[in-house]
């Protein structure tokens, strides 16, 4: 029997870097989960992208045991989630695994806007807030004024605050009473039969499909049939197991477990994350409540450098949509650049995680094309349509109105750089509806702003002008009409479609001119002139020349010399492998990515 | 002088891998020479030409390093007496690279009476600043020195090789080094623009930003040394090489006319029954390579058709001779689909890199200052 009265399930929640992964360390060590001399920093960051980056990209369940004050036993299912905004969709089915929820915040940033989003996420499930205030250590950190903040802006009262500091072990153990005597004990085990959430999934090359689970009610083991409620697909059972934080084999999970099953499913395409699984003999009346779907905000093509990687770049992506639900994609195909696929994101970081991850985990050179919106375009014969890509946008004389979609963004940031925040805001055909004071040092602002503007660089150029400090949170509102065109570049007269975006028409002209002028920075010289140019229908609005380079010549070469000089040549050629020829011009893979960072003329 | 591509010439190199000092330029292997390792040296080099073929002429013979003019006179005898040997019958051509310090009477005595035919002096400019630069172990008058000497000892052919680009130089500086050269008489002119290798003094000031490569200073060099050269009587018939008539490298060419060589010594290269292979870089290895049962070869290449093919227009294109593509394509049958080949061939003559006259396709002007670039395309389709 479970022993429900000694189990607590919860997950850390926080704003970006606020440390909840280092918490983790802490918690990981008090408990003994983790022999000392495995240990190392950021441990639950498994990926290499992870630990390259310092952040945390995928929820990371793990199983532990607590002796608490009290002398007893708790088993502990914690689940460390991501900070990003792009990854808030992994938080919220994280949190729908959990009865608690540890909110951190940076003692010396405060809140900011993801401890707000975050923090609604975990109320609208039900669960209970332990509020954390982390890095004490720190010499800035202002514990009275966070507590203040709590209170103004959550609501929540200061002395509720537990005081951490993960990197110095400091609190740690009052923080693990704190789950104790606060997180309520596992929810709706009383309910007849066996009901477990799929919160996240992976594809394992030996196991196939392993599905991550949240046990509510009833047991499960290997060996039994079970299915899926939602489309009542049947499958048998043939592992079970909980993470520690290694996938490690168990005889059954019971109600409040979390872990792993593997079934004999191995179709990619078949899981649906939020789904409950059941028992087939004695099946579950009612399904647990499930995920909200998430629409993807940010298009992108993705195409193989290789036309011949195609199919393979097919099954990659097939896998990581299993590992990554907020992930969209379907075929589509380019002039320039053959077959691929329209990919749907949450934002760009997403967009540049999911790319990096294709190109490692499936080892496949892939491009990408210039992120875009989805946009509602209605002709002058009276329909409507959706435009997902630029290359799609019809004819300017069919064109009746272009509708974007619209942001509220909620934007937190010392008061000192209001000014040039409203500034960024504006140049981004932003307007800034109302100010809020958080406390005399911080303000927030809450915006509407087209989506397309804040795609590329706007949170790199608010982290920029706040050094640090300022934070972004949005929430889609709606569409609005605005002056919009498609911006073409063409390299030696052809037009480059994965280069083409949709401006609005005021902005067209110095976007086209940067965009020219940083392909001619980033393209390297060949054998011949390249003329390029951005246009706007048939009208030339900007053009760059790069002259041919006139020199690549070895001096010597001799008999020695033969398999050395082909070894050379080799390498070079090996280079442009990586690129793409439209025309007799080879772009180089990083020339797409490279080109998505070009910021309008203003900052040139 | 043409060869019949399809009669296989057979060259030899001879690596001596001994240098007084290191050049600021230089990757080549090369070690600094102590009596022990040069009589272990000799033994294994005996081992080495034991294993030539007994039936086979050889045509040409290249002694290069390091520095060969740094052995004593008795130790070339010794070496090409070994040489000699193993050989069927002497080589009609016979090159000795030597440096301008380490030229003398005796050694050239002895090297005449081997049969030696040509000699390849590094004298790299005649301006002792520049010299300098480029951390040489001679200055001007010892080159003239040596030239003397050479010339006294009377051999059919003599080379001078010429660097150019060096940073600091002017223009004029480098076309009164050619001027200097020619003045001296050489059947054979080598001019190199100055390269920056890996692993070479010169690359780590370039790393260090202390020097940098300029490329249109470069062109104008190296266009400026083909004008000069010319008017001066020497004709171009490789990149970097120019003679007068009839006086051209045979083994030089007959390498870059994919014929066969086998090299003997540490870190020489082999083309060699139907495989290319290297020998250890390293002395001693080499040298307990050559006493085991199997002669050890590295970054060894199983050739085919069509990798001979590719590499004949790599390298047959930077001589002016160009080459004949429809008697390549004979010459090896089995090189499969070319359409992309003949796509490219097409842009780049559309573009002016690449001639096409009495059925030999050649690069312009223009197109041997893309040499490399023209050659990874080439690569790239076959
Ligand atoms: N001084 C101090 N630094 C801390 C503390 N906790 C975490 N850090 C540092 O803060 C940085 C971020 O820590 P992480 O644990 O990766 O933060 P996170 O919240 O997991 O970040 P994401 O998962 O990317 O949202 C690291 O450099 C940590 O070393 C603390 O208590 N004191
Ligand atoms: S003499 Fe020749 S081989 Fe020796 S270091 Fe100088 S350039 Fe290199
Ligand atoms: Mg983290």
């Amino acid at each position: 029997m479970p022993d429900l009265h000694h189990t607590r399930n919860f997950c850390i929640i926080a704003h970006v870097d606020h440390g909840k992964t280092t918490l983790s360390d802490r918690i990981l060590e008090l408990t003994r989960t983790v022999e000392m001399r495995d240990m190392k920093e950021q441990l639950l960051d498994s990926m290499d992208l992870e630990r390259e980056r310092g952040i945390t990209i995928k929820s990371h369940p793990v199983s532990m045991v607590y002796r608490a004050r009290d002398g007893q036993d708790y088993a502990f299912n914690l689940i460390d989630t991501p900070g990003h905004v792009d990854f808030s969709y992994e938080v919220s089915r994280s949190l729908a695994a959990c009865e608690g929820a540890m909110l951190l915040i940076d003692a010396a940033q405060g809140i900011e806007a993801q401890t707000v989003a975050n923090a609604h996420l975990a109320l609208e499930q039900g669960l209970e807030i332990i509020p954390v205030i982390n890095k004490i250590d720190l010499p800035s950190a202002d514990v009275p004024a966070i507590q203040q903040q709590l209170e103004d802006v959550l609501a929540i009262p200061a002395e509720e605050a537990v005081l951490t500091s993960a990197k110095n072990g400091l609190g740690i153990e009052d923080l693990l009473e704190a789950a104790v005597a606060r997180v309520p004990q596992p929810r709706w085990a009383e309910v007849e039969g066996l009901r477990m959430l799929i919160f996240d999934c992976i594809y394992d090359t030996y196991k196939g499909v392993i599905c991550y689970v949240r046990v509510f009610s009833g047991t499960v083991k290997a060996n039994d049939s079970i299915l899926t409620m939602s489309d009542g697909m049947k499958a048998q059972v043939k592992e079970v197991g909980k993470f520690s934080p290694a996938m490690t084999k168990q005889d059954s999970l019971q109600a409040g477990d979390v872990g792993y099953i593997v079934t004999n499913r191995r179709d990619v395409a078949e899981i649906k994350l939020g789904d409950t699984i059941t028992l087939t003999n004695t099946p579950a009346k009612e399904m647990l409540p499930g995920y909200k779907e998430v629409s993807p905000m940010v298009f992108s093509g993705i195409y193989p450098i290789d036309t011949s990687d195609y199919n393979k770049l097919k099954a990659g992506m097939g896998k990581l949509r299993l590992n990554d639900a907020a992930f969209v994609y379907q075929s589509e195909n380019s002039v320039a650049l053959g077959f691929g696929f329209r990919c749907g994101f949450l934002g760009l970081l997403h967009m540049e995680i999911i790319q990096e991850r294709i190109r490692r985990e499936y080892d496949l050179d892939v491009i990408s094309t210039y992120p875009s919106v989805v946009y509602f375009v209605t002709k002058t014969d009276g329909e409507t349509i959706e435009v997902h890509n630029p290359v799609n946008l019809p004819d300017p004389a069919e064109i009746d109105h272009i509708e974007e979609p619209m942001i509220n963004a909620s934007i937190h940031l010392p008061s000192t750089s209001i000014g040039d925040v409203l500034a960024l805001v504006s140049e981004k055909r932003g307007l800034c509806e109302h100010t809020e004071t958080i406390d005399e040092k911080r303000v927030m602002l809450v915006c509407r702003l087209p989506l397309n503007e804040i795609l590329v660089d706007f949170n790199d150029r608010l982290k920029s002008i706040t050094h640090g400090y300022g934070s972004m949170d949005y929430e889609m509102a709606g569409y609005e009409q605005a002056k919009l065109c498609r911006l073409d570049i063409m390299v030696n007269g052809e037009s480059v479609d994965a280069f083409s975006s949709i401006v609005h028409k005021d902005k067209a002209e110095g976007r086209g001119r940067a965009l020219c002028k940083r392909l001619k920075e980033i393209l390297p010289r060949q054998m011949f002139k390249i003329a390029i140019q951005a246009s706007i229908g048939s009208q030339v609005i900007a053009r760059e020349t790069i002259s041919a380079y006139r020199k690549d010549v070895t001096a010597k070469c001799y008999g020695g010399d033969i398999s050395r000089k082909r070894k050379l040549l080799e390498k070079q050629k090996e280079g442009k492998k990586r690129m793409k020829n439209i025309g007799s011009v080879s772009i180089p893979q990083d020339a797409f990515i490279k080109i998505l960072k070009t910021s309008d003329g203003g900052s040139s | 002088m043409t060869l019949n591509a399809s009669t296989s010439a057979l060259g030899l190199y001879c690596h001596v891998p001994f240098c007084a000092s290191t050049c600021d330029f230089c990757a080549f292997y090369q070690e600094k020479p102590r009596r022990g390792d040069l009589l272990r040296y000799f033994e294994a080099m005996e081992r080495e030409f034991a294993l030539l073929p007994p039936d086979r002429v050889v045509d040409t013979v290249f002694w290069g390093g390091g520095t060969p003019g740094l052995l004593a006179a008795k130790d070339l005898e010794r070496l090409g007496r070994m040489q000699l040997a193993a050989l069927v019958q002497p080589p009609h051509e016979w090159t000795v690279e030597m440096a301008p310090s380490t030229v003398k009477p005796d050694k050239l005595a002895v090297l005449k009476d081997l049969g030696v035919t040509r000699i390849s002096m590094g004298v790299q400019s005649f301006d002792a600043a520049l010299l300098e630069s480029l951390g040489r172990l001679h200055n001007p008058k010892q080159i003239y020195r040596a030239w003397e000497a050479i010339e006294q000892a009377g051999f059919a052919a003599t080379n001078l090789d010429l660097i150019f680009a060096i940073p600091g130089q002017s223009l004029a500086q480098w076309q009164a080094d050619i001027r200097e050269a020619a003045r001296l008489g050489p059947s054979h002119l080598s001019t190199y623009c100055l390269t920056f290798e890996e692993d070479t003094a010169l690359y780590v000031k370039l790393a260090q930003g202390k020097v940098r490569i300029d490329e249109a200073r470069e062109v104008a060099f190296y266009e400026a040394g083909w004008q000069l050269l010319d008017e001066l009587g020497f004709t171009q018939y490789e990149i970097s090489n120019f003679a007068r008539p009839g006086m051209e490298c045979v083994h030089n060419l007959n390498t870059w006319r994919m014929h066969e060589w086998i090299g003997c010594g540490p870190s020489a290269a082999s083309q060699y029954a139907g495989e290319r292979y290297q020998r250890p870089s390293n002395l001693d290895e080499w040298m307990r390579g050559m006493w085991t049962d199997a002669a050890p070869k590295q970054e060894q290449v199983v050739l085919n058709d069509r990798i001979l093919l590719a590499d004949s227009l790599v390298f047959g294109l930077r001589m002016n001779e160009g080459v004949d593509f429809a008697a390549l394509r004979q010459r090896y049958p089995a090189a499969g689909e070319l359409s992309q080949l003949e796509g490219l061939i097409g842009r780049l003559l559309e573009e002016q890199i690449l001639t096409q006259a009495e059925g030999r396709l050649r690069l312009s002007p223009k197109g041997q200052l893309l040499a490399d670039a023209v050659g990874t395309e080439i690569l790239e389709v076959v």
